[in-house]
């Protein structure tokens, strides 16, 4: 296609010099030269400031390392890993804030989404309204939702004492029963926006016939959802699960300003961990928390690609 | 039959009554409250004196306090952390845009040896723990004297970016028609020229879209921020705000008003740009 073009545009030439100016007006290919001005910086960047970082922490972790001094500890870093208690506390937390809470977040954005959908006015007004959350850095969020917590004057227990539930009112982000369901519903709260827009764009995507077919034959709207809109959706669905688990593998920013792990590590994730370990306590050792950095990343792209797997196996829905 | 021809638009209300109409009312109403209420909270606390606010956290701001945002941004050092997070993110913005479409291009556009490999190298790292290379670029840029430093904070934003631009711009130049670099190439434009002159200029609403989630993104990042800088003259915005209120515990006032010095300019580009943002940042998610 794109060559033929090209090769009528090349003048008759004798045989033997027609390959050579051909090579080189072919649009789809370019001189490594012109590749290398492309691609050079781009590969810079990232061999100097994503590959070799990532290399040296798995390198690193290989030793215990005090300011200058390096010193080689084989797997020590490793095995004490296996029994160091808080570590296997913080993979817990975020294993469940991974696997539960996209389920929650998917789960309101499609909800949010149908309800737009069912055509209210001032649709545009609402769908950006509650994309708002998404822009907000976590530092606003989390200021914001520990003044919603409050004990004293917080939204939440102010409303509980106002409908006679005192008994209901704590410290949420105190209490270690609560704090970890309390920072799951702040990090909710900022992404539902996001997963009702990629709803509502995959809704609007459907093929509005199957919805109207449904619609004459007297589709109660639970059937509806069930047979008809969840398993129409599910690429997107499991492709919103997919994303929403990644981010929160990595979470860091909202637990640690909110609660700083606490109280009593109910809401240490791995991420707090790691931090604490390399630049909070005064262990001043880099090995130790390069040795979690690289389990982590190991078990981060493992889940992903298996995520991916399980999802991939099934047939895709095909309309 | 009957209720197919009364319904006036078709395309629109295949779920009318998923809700009632006054339950739909009832859930949208609520679920607005919900994400924008805690928000406008916080909007009339930054206007009001943090003695006024212990008296009554829910009241109204009267009269409202405007000169809280001069003692924030004077006093309290806020200008210094704006214009910090200004420097650092628009340069790192720039960069990781030209660098990033430059990269997008050649992977969208040119048939060599191990261009999918490129591509998903660069990708990849999209899923990467921030972790594995937060304690590593800590030691390399204490070694290369940029700890500390807004060069060394802006390269590392740089690099954080990049395979998001890269992703996002590579999707959009490669439905770029083949037709216009035929064109260009018989007109006897060279490959820069037709990156500079075709591929930027048709490419600018990706570009753009590019432009504005790189710079909310980074605007809001903490992380790195947080490990990478300790002096207090080089914070920004992010770190700075956790600092003050580690250093003001009481001073909700001030806090707030903080907090919407470093909120004005996402919300201003929301107001502008929401279309394009939002499409921005589900673009990966939409299948």
């Amino acid at each position: 296609m794109a060559s033929t073009s090209s090769l009528a545009a090349v003048p008759a030439a004798p045989a033997a010099e027609r390959a050579a100016p051909r090579r080189m007006t072919d649009p789809r290919r370019a001189s490594l030269p012109v590749l290398a001005v492309f691609l050079v910086p781009a590969l810079a960047v990232y061999a100097g400031l994503t590959a070799y970082p990532a290399f040296r922490t798995i390198y690193d972790s290989f030793f215990t390392i005090e300011g200058m001094e390096r010193v080689p500890v084989g797997l020590a870093n490793y095995r004490e890993l296996l029994g160091d208690e808080t570590f296997w506390v913080a993979v817990r937390n975020t294993f469940v804030w991974a696997f539960v809470a996209p389920i929650l977040d998917v789960a309101t954005g499609l909800l949010l989404a149908l309800a737009l959908y069912a055509g209210v006015p001032f649709a545009r007004f609402f769908r950006i309204a509650w994309f708002t959350p998404v822009l907000l850095s976590y530092v606003v969020v989390a200021i914001l939702w520990m003044w919603l917590y409050n004990y004293d004057w917080g939204v939440v227990n102010v409303a509980l004492r106002a409908v006679g539930l005192d008994g209901l009112t704590r410290s949420w982000l105190g209490d270690p029963n609560t704090a970890l369901a309390a920072v799951i519903v702040t990090h909710a709260w900022k992404w539902a926006g996001f997963n009702m827009v990629v709803c509502l764009a995959a809704i609007h995507s459907l093929p509005s016939e199957v919805l109207e077919a449904s619609e004459l034959d007297n589709c109660g709207w639970g059937a509806k959802l069930v047979h008809i809109i969840v398993p129409m959706l599910r690429p997107t669905l499991l492709n919103l699960y997919v994303l929403a688990f990644i981010g929160k593998m990595k979470v860091f920013d909202l637990v640690w300003i909110m609660t700083g792990g606490g109280p009593l590590w109910a809401t240490e994730t791995v991420s707090t961990y790691v931090y604490k370990r390399a630049f909070n306590w005064n262990t001043f050792d880099l090995g130790y928390p390069s040795a979690i950095a690289a389990v982590w990343f190991g078990v981060v792209c493992a889940a992903v690609l298996l995520l991916n797997r399980v999802f991939k196996s099934k047939e895709r829905l095909e309309y | 039959m009957a209720a197919a021809i009364a319904r006036p638009a078709p395309s629109r209300s295949p779920l009318p009554r998923l809700f009632g109409r006054g339950g739909l009312a009832l859930v949208i109403g609520a679920y607005t409250v919900y994400t924008l209420g805690p928000f406008l909270w916080l909007a009339t606390m930054s206007v009001r004196t943090t003695g006024e606010i212990s008296a009554d956290h829910y009241a109204w701001p009267r009269p409202f306090h405007w000169e809280q945002f001069r003692v924030a941004w004077v006093d309290s050092d806020f200008a210094t952390y704006f214009w910090n997070s200004t420097i650092v993110v628009v340069t790192a913005v720039a960069v990781v845009t030209l660098v990033g479409a430059a990269a997008a291009h050649a992977l969208a556009r040119y048939r060599f040896a191990g261009n999918r490999l490129v591509y998903g190298i660069l990708f990849s790292s999209i899923i990467f723990p921030p972790q594995i290379t937060l304690i590593s670029l800590y030691q390399i840029l204490v070694d290369y004297n940029l700890y500390n430093s807004l060069v060394g904070l802006t390269l590392v934003y740089i690099s954080l970016q990049l395979p998001l631009t890269v992703y996002l711009l590579e999707g959009f130049f490669a439905r770029i028609p083949q037709d216009l670099f035929d064109a260009a190439k018989m007109d006897g434009y060279g490959d820069l020229e037709i990156f500079r002159r075709i591929v930027l200029p048709i490419g600018m609403p990706a570009i753009a879209t590019t432009l504005i989630l790189n710079f909310i993104q980074l605007w809001n990042e903490f992380l790195f921020a947080v490990v990478l800088i300790t002096d207090p003259e080089k914070r920004t915005l992010p770190i700075g705000i956790r600092a003050f209120m580690g250093d003001h515990f009481q001073d909700i006032g001030m806090i707030a008003a903080g907090v919407m010095i470093s909120v004005v300019p996402v919300i201003l580009a929301y107001a502008f740009f929401s279309e394009k943002l939002i499409r921005g940042m589900t673009a990966g998610a939409v299948k």
